[in-house]
């Protein structure tokens, strides 16, 4: 008896001490769904880009033409509170004196002192999670350390060579005479607070004739990163709240086996949200529970213009993401390819 | 003509401009806020009446409703005038917030006479059902808190509870919070003496009372990040413990706003403050209206479920959007 209840008091002390999110893997199984791509998958979505998807994706390059698709980091872009991306600037050969040898060689090189999710930037497997449990049901308290995540990183990631889809709810939203714009914008905008519905995806993707398929990035405008571009003026305004897609657009785009979702939004959901007592509740559907990125602040201004006026809105989507080890998610330089 | 201006006038926000075309019939819901002024406070809170505004525009997004928004500007003629005009603007229901009683007693019989049901906000609007704030329960709420953390931190000590308000402002509703915080500090502690005092006064009863630990429900948000200045600067601080009442965005934010109660300032002597959720009211009354239209029985009074907050609990209650 004196035994049993050692054993009890043992047991709930190692409880007690046991971290505040520790779920267990068991517990993680209930959380998060498992990765179709098997027990043991790191990648996510990315293992959709086949030689045979990336081969498909480069019929959309008909005339060469390259249109950015990521904004100019710099000082003064939209970061919240104490986040920060600063460069120092390291240029001593260009001092009188300083070029090395008799042809006069200088150099520069750059210190980059950034947290990764600024600017134009991939949402990794890492990034979030419910409690401690993360994509493929991975009990992330195991896989922490000061300076880095040793499973799930960004060196887990295959190619993003695919076909790019700009969906544009700018002119969705005018073809349905239904645009409440922001004051703020220069330009047509989505006000925050819009809630981007399944039916309102498709019914841009119809306008264009466009039908989804495994392994597409699918893009959207709201005409809200107009904001970004008027950096700093209109960074609290851009900050406040944002146009996205709500939960059942979410489900709809993780149904069609999507590999990123990214729109010219810093959280690519909407914000303030349908439910006031959920946190970003697109975020899990997409990264969490369906291995789908999600890329925030994508430059679609030009490229909703090349849509509009060809009528075409698929592009080959360049995208190159630097495989530093351990990296929730990183910032990003996006070309689309036509 | 007239009615397109109206409507410009007092803001139309379709659900349907957001929202996927749901089954079922579409309403038209009349909405006349108190006052829309974001530098106007109401209810004794900390809380502005903008907030309010934008919790139904945000709450209608997703239901089969198409709301007509109005604004009383806290004027009684206000409000009857815009009753008259929300019967011409043909809504189905009618959703009034005005703390004049007569005048609510004036919207009834134009509503009545329209044939149009009539939901009302912290305010009886004759024969129209309430949703309203429990200010008896909220402070009962905060009493009781300040209770169990006497007893759990100063057991033994000379205790003093102390309300502050500002008095004269919403007295009713003030007598109601500090009635409740009295039965809840008694309920466990009762011997303890307790004194309503206005903010200006703490600072002298606290260093009228060098020996005491000093349990301090304050009426409103603003009044405890005041009273725990007050404290602070009486050097009393260490010997206080304080629980608002609201959880008006003075008192919690998100990560970057770093306000008083936030996970990571939970040695604050403002240890919690009760929830009032006027921010939230769109998402508790929509529902109702939506509910009294499609011909269901809704209670005669429907009270807000209040809710201590504390700097652990905060972030679960108001998920901040901002990252770091």
């Amino acid at each position: 008896m004196k035994l049993v209840r050692i054993a009890a008091t043992l047991a709930l002390v190692l409880a007690l001490a046991a971290p505040a999110f520790a779920q267990g893997d068991a517990a993680c199984k209930n959380l998060v769904a498992p990765s179709p791509f098997g027990p043991t998958d790191q990648t996510g979505a990315t293992n959709r880009v086949t030689p045979a998807v990336t081969k498909a994706a480069a019929a959309e390059i008909q005339e060469g033409k390259a249109i950015p698709m990521s904004f100019i980091l710099k000082d003064g872009v939209p970061l919240f509170g104490t986040r920060f991306s600063k460069t120092v600037l390291t240029a001593h050969s260009l001092a009188p004196g300083g070029a090395f040898g008799e042809n006069q060689v200088t150099y520069m090189e750059d210190t980059w002192l950034s947290q990764s999710h600024v600017g134009t930037h991939l949402d990794g497997m890492g990034h979030i999670g419910i409690r401690d449990c993360y994509y493929n049901q991975t009990q992330m308290g195991k896989f922490i350390t000061q300076n880095y995540i040793t499973k799930l990183g960004l060196e887990n990631l295959k190619s993003f060579a695919t076909r790019g889809v700009l969906v544009d709810l700018v002119r969705y939203y005018q073809s349905q005479n239904k645009l409440r714009s922001n004051p703020a914008c220069t330009k047509p905008c989505l006000d925050k607070g819009t809630v981007i519905s399944a039916a309102d995806v498709q019914g841009a993707l119809k306008m264009t004739n466009t039908t989804l398929r495994e392994g597409d990035i699918v893009i959207i405008h709201t005409g809200w990163g107009n904001l970004f571009e008027q950096f700093p003026k209109q960074n609290a305004v851009f900050s406040s709240g944002e146009p996205g897609p709500g939960k059942d657009a979410a489900r709809w785009l993780a149904d069609q086996k999507i590999v990123a979702l990214g729109a010219d939004t810093w959280g690519v959901e909407v914000l303030p949200n349908e439910d006031p007592k959920e946190a970003f509740p697109v975020h899990p559907i997409l990264l969490t529970n369906n291995g789908i990125h999600i890329i925030e602040n994508v430059r679609t201004d030009l490229m909703a213009d090349e849509v509009a006026r060809t009528g075409r809105a698929t592009f080959f989507f360049y995208m190159s993401v630097p495989r530093a080890y351990g990296l929730t998610g990183n910032f990003v330089g996006i070309d689309g390819i036509r | 003509m007239k009615r397109a201006a109206a409507l410009a006038i007092c803001g139309l926000v379709a659900g349907a401009a957001v929202a996927p075309a749901a089954p079922g019939p579409r309403y038209r819901i009349g909405f006349a806020n108190l006052t829309d002024d974001p530098g106007t406070k109401i209810e004794a809170t900390g809380f502005t009446g903008d907030l309010v505004r934008e919790s139904f525009v945000l709450a209608v997004r997703e239901l089969p409703v198409d709301l007509v928004l109005y604004d009383n500007h806290g004027d009684p003629h206000r409000a009857i005038a815009n009753a008259e005009t929300a019967v011409r603007d043909r809504v189905d229901l009618f959703i009034e917030y005005n703390d004049d009683p007569s005048a609510n007693a004036s919207v009834a019989a134009i509503m009545t006479k329209a044939g149009l049901p009539v939901l009302a906000i912290n305010y009886p609007v004759p024969g129209a059902p309430l949703y309203t704030a429990d200010d008896g329960e909220a402070g009962r709420i905060a009493g009781e808190a300040l209770a169990e953390s006497a007893l759990r931190d100063w057991e033994g000590h000379p205790l003093l509870g102390l309300i502050v308000g500002d008095w004269e402002r919403g007295a009713a509703r003030l007598d109601a919070r500090a009635a409740g915080v009295r039965a809840g500090l008694t309920r466990r502690l009762k011997t303890l003496r307790i004194v309503k005092i206005a903010p200006a006064d703490l600072g002298r009863v606290a260093s009228a009372n060098p020996g005491a630990k000093l349990l301090v429900a304050t009426m409103s948000d603003p009044l405890a990040l005041a009273a725990k200045q007050t404290l602070e600067a009486a050097g009393r601080a260490g010997d206080a413990v304080i629980v608002g009442q609201g959880l008006d965005p003075s008192i919690h934010g998100g990560q970057s706003d770093r306000r008083e109660i936030d996970p990571n300032n939970r040695g604050s002597i403002v240890f919690g403050s009760v929830a009032f959720y006027l921010d939230r009211y769109g998402y508790e009354v929509l529902p109702l209206a939506l509910a009294v239209l499609r011909g269901e029985r809704i209670p005669a009074r429907t009270v807000t479920r209040h809710v201590l907050v504390t700097a652990s609990t905060v972030w679960r209650e108001y998920p901040p959007t901002d990252l770091q």
